[in-house]
């Protein structure tokens, strides 16, 4: 059976003319059918996001590029969705994607089937701003800091799995990383 | 170092094709993954480069030795992503499981090890034994159920001089504040956390995945762990008070302590969360507590009672509060799959699930696509004929207006079961008025947001200047109500009151959200169009047609989409004609007229070009027996008046520029229709012999382009040699009815030509050429 699999990938840019890019990705769980067919999933996936933000961006008539505000903002009027792949197209079976684009990247969580979207979506959104806040400037830094996304993933998406977190336990887990670091 | 290593993971991930690397490189990751005083942010860049390059050949690494549960976890991580050997998977299983099951050493924590079992089960569910997933089981109960409500007590920090006395930690509380009121769940908070709190919310977070893995029918092993003191047969009568439920074998008894749990969560969402983010956490967890019922009663189907009575209050509770419009789908799919058999009356709650919810939240984007995924996971529903949710389709198509690039694809294959001959008439109007219903969903939603001062009705007699205005306006009250109808209403004389208010919509064509649905909506017609003809009998077909004509020119006005939509008209058109050719004869009033309307060559051409096309190749005794000789005709000279209006030269004034296209097809119907009614021939003739001077006139040659006089020249030379030959023009244009549906009835334009020059050669030998 197919593993869980939460990819992150950034991308960019958003808006505009130039191929998108896969900056971060993370799957968990082997690639069934090869390294080489994975990476152009994961292509085919930010194509998609890509595609799916610019739609949405044109439609509530938004301005393409926000500035990123100084601090870590959560994300809350961040343009973002829910979109489905079919099967086979590009993964075996039929996967949803839930995406969030802040100024020159967005994110997305591939969830199979029977995942809570509603805990996806919130799980993302916290990821994002986290990850926002590591990374700065956001965008290709990613590329040279996979370790960073890794820190997170581990800690907020532990292989791949969706965590019900209240604001305590995000705390209490982020005392624990901060004490893990210092030593 | 972490500066090489993150370029080498840079280079691995950026190379299409695997990397080999050295093996004294491989190993050394791997030695230095496992090194105890390795900094974490090392460890985390070797996982990395032993990940991506997966499948890795030499790789040694084995969870067996490693007792640090961290280490164990990001171990665990390369391991998993190595392939599909499901004996790896297996042994990551097996370790985690054994770990779990002992006593951990000393500062060492089971929290890290749960994802990893989560993940192995999702790779392998095989992975694990019966005995183990009953180990297991048993431990997920505890951890659910009797986890401590006293807060964790703060590590103490390494240079400080710890206190002794520690000061006593309180107990959680609820996400209000509140003193915790019965066990610990996700919901609980602390300002820390014990061992065992952690696993509880670890232990949730995995649940519905190992209930849907594990929770179904267990097999009967010889050896299956908890040998339990009840006899099987008498497991329906134990009371589930918590004493007796220790007897209960491992499975059972976390069923029951995962539905408890997902009381006591559905009860904690009644509070008000002080954080917004806690807020949002509650939804999720409803949610999932909702579905995590849902699942336990499929498969123990003697918890339906006490489920169906809590969810029925639960909804009453909350299905007045639009932010928790979400809940409402799994707790309508409990009452799908289970309220027949609990008895209960579900009918308010689809009918407010079906009615209401669109209405009022179909901007909200998450909710428009969990509720048409909803659908598409029922779609049976749809297809009862009196169901609640077929009567409210309009209603659906709301969240498809609003948030259009996400949903189409999943509208593409909900459309099918909306369709019958009862709603056909509806959809297709409805689908034509898509993208007048997401500007009226839009004036909607800016006049609900205007103080109400500025909402009252306005003075019937002033015309409306702006869409605001008219949606205030009495007599354009009821073309909005139509437009935002949540049910079947049906009857085109509903749809003829749009005329003026999609009008006064066209303020709105511009804007891209309109613009998305009309890009949606060509498809859509396609595929209506491919289903009805699978059931569409007589009546429904004219029904069609018909209202392919009328509504041709009622249409938003938006260029590219009438386009569009004139044009896939216009092939559906043709596929209606070939399904039941006796149409043309039936429908042959209000062909006629059409046909006879010169403007409309201007305003839709392709369909124009298309009905004229059918009459020359249907309006025939081979389709009709009742086709006369007086209809074949009347055709003909409404075809032939429209035919020299439009070819008519007149030397002041300038020539309008009609599609060549349309001159060919009616010179070539008008051919077809006179080798059926031999007398008309002449008539034919004479007009034909024009066209070389109506091409060669100035005012033509100015208009058209070469290619363009050409083909109407060389066509009407073909259809005069043709009717030199009268006998052959009737055999090729009445060819016999299977003959019809071979090779001939492809393009309109494509095969006549084509046989045309093929007899045109055999009447005019060319040097050489040898028929046959």
């Amino acid at each position: 059976g197919a593993g869980l699999r939460a990819a992150v990938p950034g991308r960019t840019p958003p808006v505009g003319p130039g191929p998108c890019r896969v900056l971060y990705a993370r799957c968990f769980g082997p690639p069934p059918q090869g390294r080489l067919l994975r990476k152009e999933q994961l292509l085919a996936v930010a194509r998609q996001v890509a595609s799916h933000c610019h739609l949405q961006q044109a439609s509530s008539g938004r301005p393409a590029a926000l500035t990123l505000p100084e601090d870590p903002a959560p994300l809350h009027t961040a343009p973002g969705g829910l979109f489905q792949l079919p099967p086979g197209d590009p993964f075996p079976g039929r996967v949803t994607v839930t995406w969030l684009a802040a100024t020159a990247v967005a994110f997305a969580l591939v969830c199979e089937p029977h995942e809570n979207l509603a805990l996806a979506e919130v799980a993302l959104r916290l990821l994002a701003t986290r990850l926002m806040a590591v990374l700065r400037p956001p965008g290709p830094a990613v590329l040279l800091r996979p370790d960073a996304a890794d820190l997170l993933l581990d800690r907020l998406l532990p292989h791949g799995q969706l965590l019900f977190l209240s604001q305590n336990f995000l705390q209490a887990l982020e005392r624990d990383g901060a004490r893990r670091a210092a030593r | 170092a972490v500066d090489c290593l993150q370029r080498l993971h840079l280079v691995l991930a950026a190379s299409k094709s695997p990397r080999r690397l050295d093996a004294r490189l491989v190993e050394l990751l791997q030695a230095v993954l496992c090194s105890p005083k390795c900094p974490e942010q090392i460890q985390l860049l070797c996982a990395a480069i032993l990940r991506e390059m997966a499948p890795c050949d030499g790789l040694r690494l084995s969870c067996h030795r490693i007792h640090d549960t961290k280490l164990l976890s990001l171990v665990s991580s390369v391991l998993l992503a190595q392939g599909e050997e499901k004996a790896a998977v297996s042994a990551v299983g097996q370790r985690v499981v054994k770990a779990l099951e002992g006593r951990l050493p000393e500062g060492q924590s089971s929290r890290y090890l749960l994802p990893v079992l989560s993940n192995v089960i999702s790779l392998s569910p095989e992975a694990l034994t019966e005995e183990q997933i009953n180990v297991v089981s048993k431990k997920m109960a505890d951890w659910l159920r009797y986890a401590s409500t006293q807060q964790g007590v703060a590590q103490p920090s390494g240079g400080f001089f710890s206190n002794p006395r520690t000061r006593q930690p309180g107990p959680v509380t609820e996400v209000d504040g509140a003193i915790a009121t019965d066990f610990f769940t996700v919901l609980s908070l602390g300002q820390h956390y014990t061992e065992d709190q952690w696993l509880n919310m670890q232990t949730f977070s995995m649940l519905r995945k190992w209930l849907l893995c594990y929770g179904g029918k267990e097999m009967n092993t010889p050896n299956s762990g908890d040998k339990s003191e009840m006899d099987r047969s008498a497991m329906s009568v134990v009371s589930t008070s918590s004493t007796s439920s220790r007897l209960l074998p491992p499975r059972e008894r976390l069923r029951e302590k995962a539905f408890e749990y997902c009381q006591r969560l559905i009860e904690q969402s009644n509070r008000q969360a002080l954080k917004k983010a806690d807020g949002d956490l509650q939804k999720a967890c409803l949610i999932e507590a909702v579905t995590i019922m849902d699942i336990i009663c499929k498969q123990d189907s003697s918890y339906v009672y006490r489920a169906a009575s809590f969810l029925k209050i639960l909804h009453g509770r909350i299905n007045g509060d639009a932010t928790y419009a979400r809940a409402l789908l799994p707790i309508a799919q409990f009452f799908l799959n289970h309220g027949e058999m609990a008895a209960v009356d579900c009918d308010a709650i689809y009918k407010h699930l079906f009615t209401d919810i669109p209405a009022q939240l179909f901007h909200n984007s998450s909710l428009a696509f969990e509720f048409v995924l909803f659908c598409k996971d029922n779609s049976r529903l749809f297809t009862e004929t009196s169901s609640i949710f077929r009567q409210r389709f309009p209603n659906l198509f709301k969240f498809l207006a609003w948030n259009s690039p996400p949903l189409i694809a999943e509208f593409v294959d909900i459309l099918p079961f909306l369709l019958d001959v009862g709603t056909a008439i509806e959809i297709f109007h409805l689908l034509l008025d898509l993208p007048c219903l997401t500007a009226a969903l839009d004036v909607q939603m800016r006049s609900s947001s205007l103080p109400s001062a500025e909402r009252a009705a306005c003075d019937p007699a002033v015309k409306p200047a702006t869409c605001l205005e008219a949606f205030r306006n009495p007599l354009y009250r009821s073309a909005f109500q139509y437009l935002l109808r949540h049910a079947f209403i049906s009857s085109f004389l509903t749809a003829r009151r749009l005329i003026p208010l999609r009008q006064l919509l066209g303020s709105l064509a511009s804007s891209p959200r309109v613009m998305q649905c009309a890009d949606t909506v060509p498809v859509l017609l396609e595929l209506f169009f491919s289903v009805v003809a699978e059931f569409a009998d007589a009546s429904l077909i004219n029904q069609l047609v018909v209202l392919v004509l009328q509504r041709s020119d009622q249409l938003y006005e938006i260029p590219a989409f009438k386009d569009d939509v004139h044009r896939v008209l216009s092939s559906q058109l043709v596929m209606l004609c070939k399904l039941r050719p006796a149409l043309v004869v039936e429908l042959s009033k209000e062909l006629l007229e059409f046909s006879g309307t010169v403007s409309n060559i201007q305003n839709k051409e392709p369909i124009f070009t298309h009905v004229v096309w059918a009459i020359g190749e249907y309006m025939s005794v081979s389709y009709d027996k009742r086709c006369t000789v007086e209809q074949i005709n009347r055709f003909f000279e409404t075809l032939e008046a429209v035919l020299f209006e439009v070819t008519q030269v007149r030397p002041q004034a300038s020539v309008p520029n009609y599609a060549p296209r349309a001159i060919t097809v009616l010179m070539t119907a008008l051919t077809k229709l006179a080798a059926r009614s031999q007398d008309l021939i002449p008539r034919v003739s004479l007009f034909l012999s024009k066209m070389r001077t109506f091409v060669q006139s100035p005012a033509v040659t100015s208009v058209y382009c070469e290619e363009d006089r050409e083909e109407i020249l060389t066509r009407a030379t073909e259809l005069m040699n043709l009717l030199k030959m009268p006998s052959v023009a009737q055999f090729v244009f009445t060819p016999s009815v299977d003959v019809a549906h071979t090779r001939f009835q492809k393009e309109v334009n494509d095969t006549l030509p084509s046989a045309l020059r093929i007899v045109t050669r055999l009447l005019e030998p060319a040097p050489g050429f040898v028929p046959g």
